[in-house]
C-alpha cells in the first residue's frame, strides 16, 4: 500500500509533456499505525519512518521537477546562467554589476526585489510560523517552495532575457533584496554566487550622504512620495544606527548564502576591487568557472573605473561620491563610527579583522 | 484522485480580515469538504506585502522590478503555479469533485492578486464591523491573552504595544484592517467567477439561512442535513463554556460588543481609520443595527 504517490505532468518544451510517477511505501503488511519514537528507533532505523521517506521524496521530486524544468530545449535560462551579486546597498554593486553586464552574452537584471519579496515574508514577516505545515514557506515543503521559487526566478528571467538562454549569463545585481539570499542560493543551487562585501562603516557613511536633504537619493524617494524629511539631517545618529541594522540585515545573509551555496560563489571585497579592478575580476570570474577574455575584461574595467566617470556626475551628494575606502573617517563622527561598529560588530570582525576600531 | 493536481476551480477563498470569524465559517465548510481545510497560508501577505505596501506601489513601471507591469502575465503565471503547487503537495488527496476551504484572513492584502491569477477560483468576503474586529484582538493581545501567550511561546518580543500604549495599538490593527479587507472588497469586485460577500453579523444571527445563501451563490452543491449538522456542530452555543471569553480564542461572538470593549476615543480611532469601509457595510452603525 503506498504512503507516499505522486504524478506530475509537466510541459518541458512547447508541446512536449513529461510525467514523473513516484509511489513508495512499505511492501510487506497493513499500513502502521503511527509508531512511538522509540519503536521508530528500533525498528525503522535504517529507512527513517514513512512520513520521513515521504518527505525525501517529495524532495526528490521537486529536484527531479526542477532539473527537467531547466532542460526547457533552449526556450527558458537555466539555473546555472544566473550569477547573483549579494550584499547591502552602497556596497559598489552597481560598478561590478555595470562591468559584468557590458561583457557580451551578459545581462544585467538590475534590482528585481525578488529576495525582498520571498525573504521579508520568511525572515521577519512570518518567521514564527515555519513549523506549521500550512504556512506557505513551512520547512515540512522546503523542497516544494523552492522548487517554485526557482521557476519563479526562471521564469521572470528568461522572459526578460531570452537572449541570455542560448549559453549566456543573466547577473542579478540584489542588494536591497538580500535579505532572500540564502532562499534563492538554496533555490538554485546550480547557479553562482558573488557575495561582495564593504567596510560597514564606509557603507553607512555613502547612506548617510546619500540621505541628505538635497542628494540623489532623497530626490529619488521624495520624487515617489516617500519622504517628507530627511532623517539623515534631523536625527543623523538614528539614521546610522537604522542604515547600520539594514547593512547587517542584508549583507548578514549575503555572507550566510556565500556560506551555505553549493555551486559556485566568490567572496570580494569592494577595497580590493578598488585596489586591484582587472585582478580581481579575474580572480572573479575564475572562480565562477565561468570562461573569460582578458582584452574584454580590460576593456570593460577601463570604461567602468572611477576616472572615467564625468568629474561633474562625481561628489558630495550625488550616486558616485567618493570610492575612498576608509573615507568614513572624515564622513562619521566618533560617536557614529562607534554605532556602526557595534551594530555591525560580528561582520566587522570577520571580513576586517585589521581595521580601526573605535568600539 | 489519481494524480496529485488540484483544480483552481475547486479552491474556496476565505478573505477577510483576522478575528473577523473565518475560523468558525472555514470549519463549517471544511466539514463537508473531507473535514479539511488550508489554515493561513499566508500566500496572500507572501504576494501582497510587497505589492501593495512595499516598493510595489511605486515600481511597478520599472521593468526590472519582480512585479513589473509589463511582465505581470509572466509573474501571475508563477503566483498561479505556486500556489497550485503548494495546494497540491498538501492536499494531495482531495477528490476531483471536492473542494478545497482555504482560509486566508491574514494575508487578504494579496487578494486581488490571487484571484487575478487565479480566475477559476471561487471566493468568499467575510467582512466584520472593525470596531468588534479591533476589540477583539486587542483582547487577545493583552497579558493572558491567547495571542499575547503564543507570541510569548513562539519568544517574539516587541509585540507588547497592545499593553504598552493601547490606542497605537488599535490604530495600527485598524490599519491592518482596511488593508485587508479593502483589498478582500477590491478583488471580489474585479473577480470574474463565483463569489459572495458575506457579514460576521448575518452568519451569527441566522447562520443556517447564510450558508445556504453562500453555497447557492458559489454553485457548490451540499444536502441540507450537512449544512444543518455542520451549523449544529460548530454553534457558538456548542463550544463547551471552559473555552471560551475574555482573553480565549472564543471570546465573545456578540456583534457590536465593542460598545463596551473600547473607549469611546478608541472607537473613533477605528472609525476614523476604516471610515469608508464602515460606512459601505455598516450604514447603519450609530443604532448598532446590523439588520
Amino acid at each position: 500500500m503506498p504512503v507516499f504517490n505522486s504524478r506530475t505532468a509537466f510541459e518541458v518544451a512547447r508541446g512536449i509533456k513529461a510525467y514523473l510517477n513516484v509511489e513508495a511505501g512499505l511492501t510487506r503488511g497493513e499500513i502502521p499505525a503511527p509508531a512511538k519514537a522509540s519503536q521508530v528507533s528500533k525498528a525503522g532505523a535504517a529507512q527513517g519512518p514513512p512520513a520521513l521517506q515521504a518527505r525525501e521524496l517529495e524532495q526528490e521530486v521537486a529536484r527531479l521537477k526542477a532539473k527537467l524544468a531547466s532542460y526547457d530545449s533552449g526556450t527558458g535560462i537555466g539555473p546555472e546562467n544566473i550569477v547573483w551579486i549579494f550584499c547591502s546597498n552602497r556596497s559598489g554593486s552597481t560598478w561590478l554589476g555595470s562591468m559584468m553586464g557590458d561583457i557580451e552574452g551578459y545581462e544585467m537584471w538590475n534590482e528585481p526585489l525578488v529576495g525582498k519579496l520571498f525573504g521579508d515574508l520568511y525572515y521577519q514577516g512570518a518567521e514564527g510560523h515555519k513549523d506549521r505545515e500550512a504556512y506557505i514557506l513551512g520547512t515540512q515543503h522546503k523542497a516544494s517552495w523552492l522548487n517554485s521559487i526557482q521557476s519563479f526566478v526562471l521564469s521572470e528571467a528568461s522572459a526578460r532575457y531570452p537572449e541570455a538562454a542560448d549559453g549566456g549569463y543573466v547577473i542579478i545585481k540584489e542588494p536591497n533584496g538580500s535579505i532572500g539570499a540564502p532562499l534563492l542560493s538554496e533555490a538554485l543551487p546550480e547557479s553562482r554566487v558573488i557575495y561582495l562585501a564593504r567596510d560597514p562603516r564606509d557603507v553607512v557613511a555613502s547612506g548617510l550622504d546619500a540621505g541628505r536633504q538635497g542628494s540623489w537619493q532623497f530626490k529619488n524617494t521624495a520624487n515617489r512620495g516617500w519622504k517628507r524629511e530627511a532623517l539623515a539631517d534631523t536625527q543623523p545618529d538614528t539614521w546610522v544606527r537604522r542604515r547600520a541594522q539594514n547593512h547587517v540585515r542584508h549583507a548578514g545573509k549575503a555572507k550566510e548564502a556565500y556560506e551555505g551555496h553549493q555551486g559556485p560563489k566568490v567572496l570580494i571585497r569592494y577595497e580590493e576591487l578598488r585596489a586591484d579592478t582587472l585582478g580581481t575580476m579575474k580572480r572573479l570570474y575564475s572562480t565562477l568557472g565561468i570562461p573569460f577574455r582578458e582584452d574584454e575584461l580590460a576593456r570593460v574595467v577601463e570604461k567602468h573605473s572611477w576616472e572615467n566617470i564625468p568629474e561633474e556626475e562625481k561628489g558630495e551628494g550625488k550616486f558616485y561620491r567618493k570610492a575612498t575606502p576608509g573615507g568614513w573617517r572624515e564622513d562619521l563622527t566618533p560617536e557614529q563610527a562607534k554605532i556602526v561598529e557595534n551594530v555591525t560588530a560580528p561582520l566587522l570582525k570577520e571580513l576586517y579583522p585589521d581595521g580601526e576600531m573605535r568600539a | 484522485m489519481g494524480s496529485n493536481e488540484l483544480k483552481p476551480e475547486n479552491l474556496v477563498w476565505i478573505f477577510g480580515t483576522g478575528r473577523g470569524g473565518s475560523t468558525w465559517l472555514a470549519s463549517m465548510m471544511g466539514e463537508s469538504a473531507g473535514g479539511r481545510f488550508w489554515d493561513e497560508p499566508l500566500v496572500g501577505k507572501l504576494f501582497g506585502d510587497l505589492y501593495y505596501s512595499g516598493a510595489g506601489t511605486v515600481q511597478s513601471d520599472w521593468d526590472d522590478f519582480v512585479y513589473a507591469r509589463k511582465y505581470r502575465d509572466v509573474w501571475l503565471r508563477s503566483i498561479r503555479n505556486f500556489v497550485l503547487e503548494s495546494a497540491s503537495v498538501r492536499f494531495s488527496g482531495v477528490a476531483e469533485n471536492d473542494y478545497l476551504i482555504v482560509k486566508e484572513p491574514n494575508g487578504s492584502i494579496g487578494a486581488p492578486l490571487l484571484m487575478e491569477a487565479l480566475p477559476e477560483s471561487r471566493m468568499i468576503v467575510l467582512v466584520r464591523d472593525p470596531r468588534d474586529v479591533v476589540a477583539s484582538n486587542l483582547n487577545a493581545r493583552e497579558e493572558g491573552g491567547w495571542l499575547a501567550e503564543q507570541h510569548r511561546n513562539a519568544a517574539r518580543t516587541g509585540d507588547g504595544l497592545a499593553r504598552r500604549n493601547p490606542n497605537a495599538a488599535i490604530k495600527r490593527r485598524a490599519k491592518r484592517y482596511v488593508e485587508n479587507v479593502g483589498n478582500a472588497k477590491e478583488a471580489f469586485e474585479s473577480h470574474g467567477g463565483h463569489k459572495v460577500m458575506i457579514r460576521y453579523e448575518d452568519l451569527r444571527t441566522d447562520t443556517l439561512g447564510t450558508m445556504r445563501h453562500l453555497y447557492s451563490t458559489l454553485d457548490i452543491f451540499v444536502k441540507e442535513e450537512d449544512l444543518t449538522r455542520m451549523v449544529e456542530r460548530y454553534a457558538w452555543e456548542n463550544i463547551p463554556d471552559e473555552e471560551k471569553g475574555p482573553g480565549k480564542f472564543n471570546r465573545k461572538a456578540t456583534p457590536g460588543g465593542w460598545r463596551e470593549d473600547l473607549t469611546p476615543e478608541q472607537a473613533e480611532i477605528v472609525e476614523e481609520s476604516t471610515a469608508p469601509l464602515l460606512e459601505e457595510f455598516y450604514p447603519s452603525r450609530e443604532q448598532g443595527n446590523y439588520g
